[in-house]
């Protein structure tokens, strides 16, 4: 893109998410603590099949559909799914002891974030699911940028991060309409749309997000987009094993995902069936394009050579023995730095 | 249009429905929404290509001026009052005057690169805090100053709005200095929050109509 010099990017290995959800919780209490933000989850993790947050973002709109921008819907608090209000105080508080027990207060909620966590797709006995973390794709083609009429938002020369202005940014929600992948939010509060920044104060110090290093599945790559020492080069252009979700939708993302397998089938007698994949491949497609099918070969097959006991670059890579190979340099511990709160 | 010079107190004029409004004879001004082909982004303009822009078509304005303020009373009419975000999906409605800055301020632009306008501006959310903004061209809005007093009221499918200064101003040089006198020039802008209007989706008085203060 003009005007950048490097694009950082991520990986995430779908055959590792666990669902755990601590990418989530190191996101939001690192950035989205503060009033206003109750409802916001800069990283979400969903159970696929399934609606997603916020409740049906891949029929919303936006992007670039045949190359033209358009607004898509704005997606309300409600379809995120707003935080839930608990009697904490009392039951912490309040001297009641056993008496009292932890509920949701007031109105019982209708959705939340991976409201639909355990149900899944297919039929048993091949029923199958996954887990998708998303965050901001740090596009290079940033539907939200582009429609933002006050230019508040902007996509950082040194790294591609994409991040709101907030000086500028009056609260108009074009970002939200235009964002394909729905990973925008608006804060009541100060009245201006907010997004995740890629944990661009790490990565200065050479710190990778929050979300990846706290990921105890080793799930989450982190680097330069053309570091071709790092795994990122290698996972996406070398092994093209790494893909945009939904590139479709025409924003060029900078966050790939190795695509999922999941264990044989069972046929009608109970036997394995390898014929065909538990998940299908017109879901996976559906999702990641015609490329996913040319993925999962190449991870089958360098699975298996790995499987004879011979090397495969791409399985150690995925392995990912030496933890701190993963981020591409921003390997520094956050601890060894004195963080001064602005 | 002529300001009309009273004695009653700055406080007495911010009373949308207050009596001294009451003898002042409206102007009507026709508003249209700003064109498709001013939004300044793409993704804006295909979206609303087939939507219209500028739900409010009329609105009746009237001025006011005491010893030392300058008031303008807006009335529209709208059915329902938007008066904050909603869940994400609405919007506040709004309204402004703008006022130029330079002789040559474009008003359908917002003014221009070097030749900027003013507004005083209110939004349904902010209560009786006006806002003074400045603008070079589309998108470029910003706050300069917050001395501008708002009131509104609405009640049976009518909004009815006072915006009120020093004729002085702050001063400085995005605060428009005015006096007893002077020839100058105005413009409208209603933003209708249930319509999703915001920002350069609004309805607006074409170009600038003339304003003589008393």
């Amino acid at each position: 893109m003009p005007g950048i010099k490097r694009q950082m990017a991520m990986v995430m290995d779908l055959n590792k998410c666990i669902g755990c959800q601590t990418c989530t919780v190191a996101c939001k209490t690192l950035w989205t603590a503060s009033e206003g933000m109750e409802h916001m989850f800069f990283n979400t993790v969903n159970t696929m099949p399934g609606e997603g947050t916020p409740r049906g973002w891949e029929a919303m709109g936006g992007g670039f559909p045949g190359g033209e921008a358009q607004l898509g819907k704005l997606p309300a608090i409600g379809e995120f799914g707003d935080a839930w209000k608990y009697n904490h105080e009392e039951v912490f508080y309040g001297g009641k002891g056993q008496d009292v027990h932890l509920g949701v207060q007031g109105e019982a909620p209708t959705w939340g974030p991976n409201w639909d966590e355990d149900q899944g797709g297919g039929e048993f006995p091949n029923s199958f699911f996954f887990y998708l973390p998303r965050l901001c794709n740090h596009c290079t083609h940033p539907a939200c940028k582009e429609a933002c009429p006050r230019g508040a938002i902007e996509k950082r020369e040194a790294d591609g991060v994409v991040v709101v202005n907030e000086d500028r940014c009056r609260g108009y929600r074009h970002c939200m309409e235009a964002c394909p992948y729905k990973k925008i939010y608006f804060n009541h509060v100060s009245q201006v749309s907010q997004k995740c920044i890629f944990c661009f104060p790490r990565l200065e110090q050479g710190v990778a997000p929050a979300c990846a290093r706290q990921c105890p599945g080793r799930v989450r790559f982190v680097g330069y987009r053309d570091d071709q020492d790092a795994p990122i080069w290698k996972l996406v252009d070398k092994w093209k094993v790494a893909l945009p979700l939904h590139p479709e939708f025409g924003t060029e993302p900078n966050v790939f995902y190795v695509p999922p397998s999941a264990p044989a089938r069972f046929d009608a007698d109970g036997r394995m069936d390898e014929s065909k994949p538990r998940i299908p491949d017109e879901y996976l497609v559906s999702l990641f394009g015609e490329r996913v099918l040319e993925a999962l070969q190449t991870l089958a097959g360098e699975r298996a050579k790995a499987a004879r006991g011979e090397r495969s670059e791409l399985m150690d890579l995925l392995i990912a023995y030496r933890w701190q190979d993963m981020f591409g340099g921003f390997d520094r511990d956050p601890q060894t730095i004195k963080w001064v709160e602005a | 249009m002529k300001t009309f010079s009273t004695d009653h107190p700055l406080a007495s004029l911010l009373d949308p429905a207050g009596s001294p409004w009451s003898a002042v004879a409206a102007t009507v001004v026709a508003l249209d929404g700003t064109p498709l082909a001013m939004q300044p982004t793409a993704a804006v303009r295909n979206s609303w290509r087939d939507r219209p822009i500028g739900a409010v078509r009329s609105v009746e304005v009237r001025a006011l001026q005491s010893a030392d303020a300058l008031a303008f009373h807006l009335r529209w009419a709208d059915d329902a009052a938007n008066r904050d975000h909603g869940d994400n999906t609405v919007f506040p409605d709004a309204a402004a005057i703008a006022l130029p800055l330079h002789a040559d301020a474009p008003l359908i632009t917002m003014g221009a690169p070097g030749a900027p306008l003013t507004a005083w501006f209110w939004r349904a959310d902010s209560g009786n805090q006006g806002f003074e903004v400045r603008a070079e061209g589309p998108g470029s809005t910003r706050i300069t100053g917050r001395t501008v007093q708002a009131n509104a009221l609405w009640s049976d499918g009518v909004w009815q709005l006072v915006l009120a200064r020093s004729l002085a101003g702050e001063g400085t040089a995005d605060s428009i200095a005015l006096a007893s006198g002077q020839a100058s020039r105005f413009g409208v802008a209603v933003w209708e929050g249930a319509h999703g209007e915001r920002g350069g989706l609004k309805a607006f008085s074409g170009d600038w109509r003339e304003l003589l203060l008393a």
